[in-house]
C-alpha cells in the first residue's frame, strides 16, 4: 500500500511531462512540403553548378570579348536533350550549360 | 454482306447513363473550370477568371505544336449554352471524345511509363515556350488506341520565369513515379491505385521499403530524404514560400534538369516487361495442330472480311493475334486480358505497329468498378463498354468463365448482348478438350456434360446462331447475331 502511495504520484507527474511535449497530429501536417523542400535543395545544386560553370569558364576566356550563350542551352536546345531513351540526352546528363 | 450502316447507333457512355437522376454530370474538382461528356463530344466550360489564360494558350504556338503531334486534344470554342447555371463570361470548348476512357489502374507497366514520359514531354516543351505544367496525374491522359495524349488543357498555365519550382512536381512523383517503384521494389500491382487517386506519399513508400532499398540512388531524393524533410516540415507551421532566382536562364535550366533526372527516375522504375504463362500460349498451345490454327484464323479472317466493324472487343485478347487482325481490317479494337504480360506484349506490339488498339488490363467476369465521389466520377468498366461494339470476341474464354469463375451460360449470353450491338463470335472448348479438362478438377458431374446445344440454348434469348464451323480439334467457331428484342428476353433469363 506505502509502495502504491509513492508510485502514484511519480506516475501522474510522468503523465503531466509527456503532456508538456505533445506530439505533432501527422494527419493534419502537410506532407507535400518533403517533395517541396527536395525541389528547393535541388535547385540550389543545381545552380552552384551553374555559376561554377560560368567562373571556369570565365577563367580560361579571360579577355575574350564574349560572354557564354547560356541562352542557347536554357531555350530549346535543352528542350531537345529530353527525347525518352535518347542516349544523346542521357550523356548530357550533369553536365550543366553547353558552353561555346 | 454488312456495312457499317447496318449497325446501331452507339448509345453514349457517359456518368449521366450511370446514374440515378436525368441532371447532366459535370466534373467538379479543377475550381478553374468543369468537363461533362456529350454523345459526341467532351463539353468543357471554363469559369470567367481563368477564360484569359485559357485564350491565351489557345492562341499560343505551344498549342500548336502539341495538337499538331497529337500528344493533346485538340479544342474548338464553342457557344455556351444558356442555363441558369451559367456564368457571363464563361468559355465554352469542345473535344473530341476518346472511346473507351481508360483508367490508369487498368494500364500496363509500359503504358504507365509512356503516360509518364508525354507529360515530361509536354512540361518541357511548355517550359521552353514560357508555359509550365500545372497538374502531372495519369488521370489526365488517355489512350487513343495504344497512344496516349494529353486531355486536359487547363493543366498548361503561364509560368513566372523568376520560378525555380515546378508546383506538379509533387503530383507527379506520387501519381506517376512511386507506383511504379512500388510495384518493382514491393510487388504492389499498379491496379490497386484505384484505391489511392492522388497516389502514393513518400512515406509510404518508405516504411514499406526494406532498410537498404531507401539508400538506392534513384529514390534517395524523392522517398527517403523527403519523408525526412515532410517530418521537420510538419513540425513548424510555415507559409510556403516558391524559390526564385533573378536570372530566368537559370531558372529555366533547373526545371529542365528536374524534369531530365524524372524522366530517368521512371525509366529505372518502369519494371521491363515480364513473361507470364499466357504470353507464349499461342505458340505453345499443344491442343492445336497447324491445320486447326489456320482453320481458326481463316474463319475470323472471314468473318471481318464479311462484317467489316467498325468497333470491336476482344474479350481474352492474350497477346491479340485476332485484335490485330480486326485492326488490320480497319477497326477500332479494344482488347481484353486479365494477365497484365499479355497486354503488355499486345500494348506493345499495337503502338509499334501503329494499330488502334486499346489494351486494358480487366477481368471481364469481375470488371473495374466505378469509383470517386458518389462512385460517379470514373465509370465502371462495364458502363464504358455496354453497347459500344458492332462484333464482340469471345475466342476460348467462356470455359474460363464458367468453370473459374462459376458464371452460368445464360449470364455469360445476358452480358454478351449488352457489349455488342450485333455480331458475336464465340470459340467454344467442349468439355473434352485438354484446357477444360485441366480445370475441371473433379466437377465432372457439373459441367462434364455440356455440349455445344447448352451454349445455342442458354444464348437463344439473345442470339441467332448465323455460322458455325468444326475445328479439327473438337472446338467450335460460332457466329451469333443479336436479336432485336434480346434487352426484353433479359429479365426472364438471368432472373
Amino acid at each position: 500500500m506505502r509502495n502504491l502511495l509513492h508510485t502514484i504520484p511519480l506516475l501522474l507527474i510522468l503523465a503531466g511531462t509527456l503532456l508538456l511535449f505533445e506530439q505533432p497530429a501527422y494527419a493534419y501536417t502537410d506532407p507535400g512540403t518533403g517533395l517541396l523542400a527536395i525541389q528547393a535543395a535541388g535547385s540550389a545544386l543545381v545552380a552552384v553548378g551553374w555559376y561554377l560553370r560560368r567562373k571556369i569558364y570565365a577563367l580560361f576566356h579571360r579577355g575574350a570579348n564574349r560572354k557564354p550563350q547560356q541562352g542557347v542551352y536554357g531555350g530549346t536546345e535543352e528542350g531537345n536533350v529530353w527525347e525518352g531513351n535518347d542516349r544523346k540526352g542521357q550523356d548530357r546528363e550533369g553536365q550543366g550549360p553547353r558552353l561555346p | 454482306m454488312s456495312s457499317q450502316a447496318e449497325f446501331p447507333e452507339r448509345p453514349c457512355a457517359s456518368p449521366d447513363d450511370a446514374s440515378e437522376g436525368a441532371e447532366p454530370q459535370w466534373t467538379f474538382r479543377d475550381p478553374a473550370g468543369q468537363l461533362r461528356l456529350t454523345r459526341a463530344h467532351a463539353l468543357r466550360r471554363i469559369h470567367p477568371g481563368a477564360v484569359e489564360e485559357t485564350l491565351a494558350f489557345l492562341a499560343s504556338p505551344l498549342r500548336a505544336v502539341l495538337e499538331r503531334s497529337g500528344d493533346l486534344i485538340s479544342s474548338e470554342i464553342v457557344q455556351p449554352e444558356v442555363t441558369p447555371a451559367t456564368l457571363p463570361g464563361e468559355l465554352w470548348l469542345h473535344h473530341p471524345r476518346i472511346d473507351p476512357i481508360s483508367y490508369p489502374w487498368e494500364w500496363t507497366t509500359a503504358q504507365w511509363r509512356s503516360a509518364a514520359e508525354l507529360t515530361l514531354r509536354i512540361a518541357s516543351q511548355a517550359i521552353d515556350a514560357g508555359w509550365m505544367l500545372k497538374d502531372a496525374t495519369p488521370l489526365n491522359i488517355l489512350f487513343a488506341g495504344a497512344r496516349p495524349i494529353l486531355v486536359d488543357v487547363l493543366s498548361l498555365e503561364r509560368r513566372n520565369p523568376n520560378s525555380t519550382t515546378w508546383l506538379a512536381y509533387g503530383q507527379f512523383v506520387r501519381t506517376f513515379l512511386l507506383p511504379l517503384v512500388a510495384e518493382k521494389l514491393l510487388n504492389w500491382p499498379l491496379r490497386t491505385t484505384l484505391f489511392f487517386r492522388d497516389g502514393y506519399e513518400p512515406r509510404t513508400i518508405y516504411e514499406a521499403l526494406p532498410r537498404w532499398q531507401r539508400l538506392r540512388p534513384s529514390l534517395l531524393d524523392v522517398v527517403t530524404l523527403a519523408t525526412m524533410f515532410e517530418s521537420k516540415a510538419g513540425k513548424a507551421d510555415k507559409a510556403r514560400r516558391f524559390p526564385t532566382t533573378s536570372d530566368p536562364e537559370l531558372a529555366t535550366h533547373i526545371l529542365h534538369k528536374r524534369i531530365f533526372r524524372l524522366g530517368k527516375q521512371i525509366r529505372r522504375a518502369a519494371r521491363s516487361q515480364t513473361s507470364s504463362q499466357w504470353t507464349g500460349y499461342q505458340q505453345s498451345a499443344s491442343h492445336y495442330q497447324a491445320a486447326d490454327t489456320e482453320a481458326k484464323q481463316q474463319f475470323v479472317r472471314g468473318v471481318l472480311a464479311r462484317l467489316r466493324p467498325a468497333h470491336v472487343l476482344d474479350i481474352g485478347a492474350n497477346t491479340g493475334l485476332y485484335s490485330l487482325m480486326a485492326a488490320e481490317n480497319g477497326a477500332q479494337v479494344v482488347a481484353l486480358d486479365s494477365d497484365p504480360a499479355a497486354i503488355a506484349a499486345l500494348w506493345q506490339t499495337a503502338e509499334r505497329q501503329g494499330k488502334f488498339i486499346t489494351a486494358l488490363v480487366a477481368n471481364i467476369a469481375r470488371p473495374t468498378p466505378a469509383v470517386g465521389w458518389r462512385n460517379r466520377e470514373q465509370l465502371s468498366l462495364l458502363d464504358r463498354l455496354s453497347g459500344q461494339f458492332d462484333l464482340v470476341l469471345m475466342l476460348a474464354v467462356i470455359h474460363h468463365l464458367i468453370l473459374r469463375e462459376q458464371v452460368p451460360l445464360g449470364h455469360i449470353g445476358d452480358l454478351c448482348s449488352r457489349l455488342t450491338r450485333r455480331w458475336l463470335l464465340v470459340e467454344w472448348v467442349p468439355p473434352s478438350d485438354p484446357m477444360f479438362q485441366e480445370w475441371l478438377r473433379g466437377r465432372d458431374e457439373i459441367y462434364g456434360h455440356l455440349t455445344e446445344a447448352d451454349l445455342t440454348q442458354a444464348f437463344a434469348p439473345f442470339f441467332d446462331v448465323s455460322d458455325r464451323t468444326v475445328l479439327g480439334n473438337g472446338r467450335i467457331l460460332l457466329l451469333f447475331d443479336r436479336k432485336p428484342v434480346a434487352g426484353m428476353q433479359r429479365e426472364a433469363v438471368t432472373s
